[in-house]
């Protein structure tokens, strides 16, 4: 483990290692991602994306290895200090019934409060602010569940601006929406890393958006990491059969220059990976 | 539905009711003499007092519970709290009748709040010791634990009263029903310490419930240490709960409405839904002991053929489900979620 002051200013997980009960789930996993860009988390059910980034969000404890946020040890850290400095949006959140956009996004100003949990001015100015990022200032007294899946996850994200911090990770944000609401909640994120510099990282399941959406993959292949870098870089016919078992194409997209995915067919257990 | 200013109607309310049950009964005191009537002074003012707290108490049991385990049926006795307490309590009625010259011993000893207080709190601690996992206690598993832990302890409780005579059964009745009943200055005093601890520990307590309402992992993303903050949450509910059920009983239905009353009037944020959820069960339970105090007893005697043992009238835990039954049938039809 290192001791030493580290000035560096990213994330970075050093030899994470973490099991439920005696299975392994991550092993070794060693990652850096530095400040700025969009980071997607990629990789087969069961791989350990989700456990991962909550590893690195210090929800769950590692049974090994140690998670740096810029420099700190984050075990080491208070909850509210971490919570003040990074943002996480657990996969599938449910609200209490009846309760508003306004009242949940409040509840980002936690970790700012003082003891007695009264709203100041600056915790006023986050949360209207972070309903007007995420375009929610009209829904604000609407209660959650009469809103459709893409505003109710847009509601969340909201929760986590008005926490207001440098770091925003979120596990599948796109699960159980439509494709529609699906590219407006990735065209958020986008925004919110372009505008406001969040550097940002996310499971995703669906490749194709990874690909477009993210500057940096990483994929994970049996709680280990198989490989990182530029979609362009990462995103490979022999990755794709090794890790996901698929037979594809990858064409670049003429617009974006990024690669797109054509899958072909599923690859029996036992073929040779290319 | 959310109203923005409830609290002066709900002050204005709870005064009316407060006067109201001060001036009705069996003999009508003129407001005028009110502030000096020995009736007031000796017998409806700690009465009231007693029930204004124990509702209150119960009412914020409720929401902090409903707001714990983020299920809409949670109630005071949801942990077995009530029913422990009731058991500890029949247990030191029997058991102090048996030992030789302790006779027996009148419902205002303070050792039988005590004995409910500690039954409460036992019975309490032993769900939450058995829905934990890992070091994390699920709301689920508090939920079901509750009820094994009441189921239980009622049992125990009833084979107990197989044993009793007529004298203490007619006492136990009192807890088991739930009473507020010849409750005087003594009961207030026992009550005193519950409320001041349990409604400053529950109120304060209201900006980590907000978070903890987000559920486990949203909580812990916003930086709050879920698990000491569940447990002095459910350790808040249990001290209310204990203290209140230990004077007046098992009362039921105020504990589980007035929340959901006051969630109607003031929304979601724990701020504003606990102090209200006390204030909305302290008016429910004040009208309830009204109720149980102006309603005839003469059909009840016509039909059992037998004079009504309670001179002060109907236990009010018998009029709170007369209350609460049709509220919540209303609640359930008038608001079903849209589609």
């Amino acid at each position: 483990m290192m001791l030493a002051p580290n000035p560096e200013t990213g994330l970075r997980a050093e030899a994470l290692s973490v099991g439920y009960g005696d299975r392994a789930v991550l092993e070794r996993v060693a990652l850096h991602l530095p400040r700025g860009g969009i980071t997607a988390l990629v990789g087969p059910n069961g791989s350990g994306k989700s456990t991962l980034l909550k590893a690195l969000a210090r929800i769950m404890a590692p049974s090994g290895g140690t998670v740096l946020l810029e420099g700190q040890a984050i075990a080491r850290l208070p909850s509210a200090e971490v919570a003040r400095r990074l943002a996480v949006l657990p996969q599938a959140p449910v609200a209490p019934a009846g309760m508003t956009v306004a009242e949940l996004v409040e509840q980002g100003r936690y970790p700012h409060a003082g003891p007695l949990r009264m709203l100041r001015r600056q915790d006023h100015d986050a949360i209207r602010d972070a309903l007007a990022a995420t375009g929610m200032t009209g829904f604000a007294g609407r209660a959650l569940d009469e809103l459709s899946g893409g505003e109710r996850q847009r509601a969340w994200i909201a929760l986590t601006l008005a926490q207001d911090t440098p770091w925003l990770l979120l596990d599948e944000p796109t699960t159980f929406l439509d494709i529609g609401h699906q590219l407006e909640v990735l065209e958020l994120v986008a925004r919110l890393n372009r505008e406001r510099g969040i550097t940002v990282l996310m499971v995703l399941h669906d490749l194709a958006q990874a690909a477009r959406f993210a500057d940096r993959l990483v994929v994970l292949h049996g709680g280990r990491l198989h490989s990182e870098g530029p979609p362009g870089t990462v995103l490979t016919p022999a990755m794709l059969a090794e890790v996901f078992r698929i037979e594809a194409r990858i064409i670049p997209d003429a617009e974006t220059g990024r690669p797109h995915m054509l899958p072909i067919r599923h690859l029996p257990d036992g073929a040779p990976a290319c | 539905m959310t109203g923005r200013a409830p609290w002066p109607m709900l002050a204005g309310l709870l005064l009316l009711t407060a006067v109201a049950h001060l001036t009705t009964g069996p003999v009508a005191i003129p407001l005028a003499e009110l502030p000096d009537h020995v009736i007031v002074h000796a017998v409806r003012l700690p009465r009231l007092i007693v029930v204004l707290l124990a509702g209150a108490m119960l009412g914020l049991a409720g929401a902090l519970l409903q707001t714990v385990t983020r299920n809409p049926l949670a109630e005071p006795g949801l942990m077995g709290v009530s029913a422990g307490a009731v058991l500890a309590i029949v247990l030191a009625i029997i058991a102090a009748s048996r030992i030789e010259g302790l006779g027996m011993v009148r419902d205002t000893g303070w050792h039988l709040g005590l004995a409910g207080v500690a039954g409460g709190m036992l019975a309490g601690a032993l769900t939450y010791a058995l829905s934990r996992r890992h070091g994390v206690s699920r709301p689920v598993l508090l939920v079901l634990m509750g009820v094994l832990v009441a189921g239980s302890a009622s049992a125990v409780t009833s084979m107990l009263l197989l044993t009793a005579d007529d004298n203490q059964l007619r006492l136990v009745l009192h807890w088991t029903i739930g009473s507020t009943n010849g409750r005087g200055w003594v009961h207030v005093e026992m009550l005193a310490p519950y409320a001041a601890a349990g409604l400053s520990m529950g109120l304060l307590s209201a900006g980590i419930a907000n978070a903890l309402q987000l559920g486990d992992g949203v909580a812990a993303c916003l930086g709050l240490r879920v698990e000491p903050a569940r447990l002095m949450l459910i350790f808040a509910a249990a001290v209310l709960t204990a203290g209140a059920v230990s004077v007046v009983g098992g009362i039921g239905f105020v504990g589980l409405i007035g929340p959901h009353l006051a969630r109607m009037l003031v929304g979601n944020d724990a701020r504003r839904l606990f102090p209200a959820a006390a204030l909305v069960a302290a008016l429910l339970l004040t009208l309830a002991d009204l109720g149980a105090r102006s309603l005839p007893l003469g059909w009840i005697e016509a039909w059992s053929r037998s004079p009504v043992t309670a001179p002060s009238g109907i236990p009010v835990g018998v009029v709170t489900p007369l209350l609460g039954v049709p509220f919540f049938l209303w609640l359930v039809f008038a608001h079903r979620p849209r589609a």
